[in-house]
């Protein structure tokens, strides 16, 4: 201990600008990794998510990208003939999101009201925290109450059994909905096609829709509901039939890829975009290695007469790469700890803003894809640690002790 | 150049300190000009192109590294050349004209791959400014070393 502190304060930090050097470099090669690490898991939890489309007969919407939305054009009652195509032909999973609507919370969040029918749910088997699974079987009248999910920032302000009255943005009326669930704490869904980006139900409603709801639903419902619209058991030759009446009846040309077309896609797509990350994330740390290794031997040139006068006067090699792990080593901390703010800061900024969508639950905000990637940094950090020490004493060996302590 | 502070390797290790800074900010200004399919890609590009001066302030700090250990390196052979009748102001003069000739060309050579490239010429002449300044301020501790 004796010697390292006098390692610390008479030889390393005599040359600052070094430390420093050495400081900025690992922040850099460890924000690279953390971000690669973060990209590449979160992609990765988005795939998982959207395996369930992995399934024969599984057909999804894709609004044709030359296809313009002109709500004028829409037929009347357009979107309601292919509901009931819907309802009548195939079998659907529908879900719709991000409708605001104003309800009190004890966090003051503006809150997210989802809409989903049956199938949807079936599919994506929402873990519950407390309470039970929802109903669809309900009549849509005035005074009956709504079976609703919340996320878990609302569970405190509406516990399980509570009921609570909105204006629904989608049926332009008052409704009654009485909470039957909480849903786990970061329940998250990723977009289909960022699968990196995930949207947070901690401050969500869950509203169950059923044929009849979609009816009495005004047109942003609908047709926001057919956008990414999942056809389940179903033939190329019956999406194509839906297509035809979709275009007849919305004037917008919609494409049905299978699973197959989907899986390919999705390999393609993202497993080249991760092979790429990956790619440009070792080319960067390859360099910042090679700059971490120059600034290191920089210090030996600088601070050889210190090492080889201590290694004369007794100290032995063991010990001295015991001191340079432990330097490293409280420098890779260092780093570690500003990458934690960072990452803290910027998930607790999603609270400061509001941003209902994008608010977490964990130690500092922090969750379960952070803790994996500081983890990948920590690993990193102690790789990189060991090539620089080891490179630093093959220098200092490499010097006879004599002319050590002439320079 | 007979009386010069640079050996050849320190010239080369400046010029590579120099080139690796503008390249980077070259590499910058080339992913901006992409238009990527990918959104991941994109959003990870983008969380270092949104911070491109940032990072490129931090990488400059190696030609602080390099030009500390140089003079660190050379206070030996600056006494040395007072002791046989250099004198202080010279050597500064020559250090530092040296340092801005290299600055220079590796200058130049970007401006040629710009131009080549088809990218804003000004785009990394804060750099060069930023380059001088550490030149300055490196000239200006030669004269810590005129006694050992």
């Amino acid at each position: 201990m004796k010697n390292f502190k006098f390692f610390i304060t008479k030889i390393f930090l005599r040359k600052a600008i070094l430390s420093i050097a050495m400081l900025l470099l690992f922040f850099m090669a460890n924000y690279t990794i953390f971000t690669a690490a973060r990209s590449i898991l979160s992609t990765f939890q988005g795939y998982q998510e959207i395996k369930y489309m992995d399934q024969e007969g599984t057909y999804i919407a894709n609004l044709d990208p030359d296809s313009n939305i002109d709500i004028d054009a829409i037929v009347e009652n357009g979107t309601q003939i292919v509901y009931d195509y819907l309802n009548n032909n195939l079998k659907y999973a529908f879900y719709t999101d991000g409708f605001i609507v104003s309800l009190p919370n004890n966090d003051d969040m503006e809150i997210s009201l989802n809409y989903m029918n049956e199938e949807y749910y079936k599919l994506n088997q929402f873990e519950l925290s407390q309470g039970t699974d929802l109903d669809f079987d309900y009549q849509l009248d005035n005074n009956k109450e709504i079976p609703i999910l919340i996320g878990k920032g609302l569970s405190k302000t509406y516990p399980v059994g509570s009921t609570i009255k909105i204006e629904d943005p989608v049926l332009e009326q008052s409704i009654n909905l009485k909470v039957h669930g909480v849903l786990k704490k970061n329940a998250y869904h990723s977009n289909f096609y960022a699968l990196n980006s995930k949207n947070y139900y901690n401050f969500s409603v869950f509203l169950p829709v059923n044929e009849d709801f979609i009816k009495h639903a005004n047109i942003d419902l609908q047709l926001n509901g057919l956008m990414d619209v999942i056809i389940l058991q179903t033939t190329k030759e019956k999406v194509e039939d839906l297509s035809e009446i979709m275009k007849e009846n919305l004037g917008l040309k919609f494409n049905f890829f299978s699973q197959k077309e989907n899986y390919e896609y999705f390999n393609e797509y993202y497993l080249h975009s991760l092979k790429i990350i990956s790619i440009i994330t070792l080319i960067l740390l390859v360099i910042i290695t090679g700059l971490s290794i120059w600034s290191a031997l920089v210090s030996i040139r600088l601070m050889l007469k210190d090492f080889t006068i201590n290694l004369l006067v007794g100290l032995s090699y063991s010990k001295l790469r015991k001191i340079f792990y432990s330097y490293y080593g409280i420098l890779f901390f260092l780093n570690l700890i500003v990458v934690f703010f960072i990452t803290a800061y910027s998930r607790y900024g999603c609270w400061l803003r509001k941003d209902a969508t994008f608010v977490t639950y964990g130690v500092f905000g922090l969750i379960g894809m952070d803790w994996f990637a500081l983890l990948v940094v920590f690993i990193f950090d102690i790789i990189i640690g060991m090539i620089i020490v080891e490179n630093m004493l093959r220098k200092i060996k490499k010097v006879p002790i004599s002319l050590g302590v002439l320079q | 150049m007979g009386r010069s502070l640079f050996r050849f390797v320190d010239r080369l290790e400046l010029c590579i300190t120099y080139l690796f800074c503008f390249s980077l900010n070259l590499i910058f200004d080339y992913v901006k000009t992409l238009s990527l399919d990918s959104y991941i890609l994109k959003a990870f590009l983008e969380s270092f192109v949104d911070h491109q001066t940032l990072i490129n302030l931090l990488f400059t700090f190696i030609v602080v590294v390099f030009h500390y250990q140089m003079l660190h390196r050379k206070k030996t052979e600056i006494y040395c050349r007072i002791l046989v009748g250099d004198i202080l102001f010279n050597i500064t003069i020559r250090y530092t004209l040296e340092c801005l000739t290299i600055l220079g060309l590796v200058y130049l050579l970007l401006i040629v791959i710009n131009v080549y490239l088809n990218f804003n010429l000004t785009s990394n002449l804060y750099l060069v400014c930023i380059f001088v300044i550490y030149i300055l301020i490196s000239a200006s501790q030669v004269g810590k070393y005129e006694k050992f």
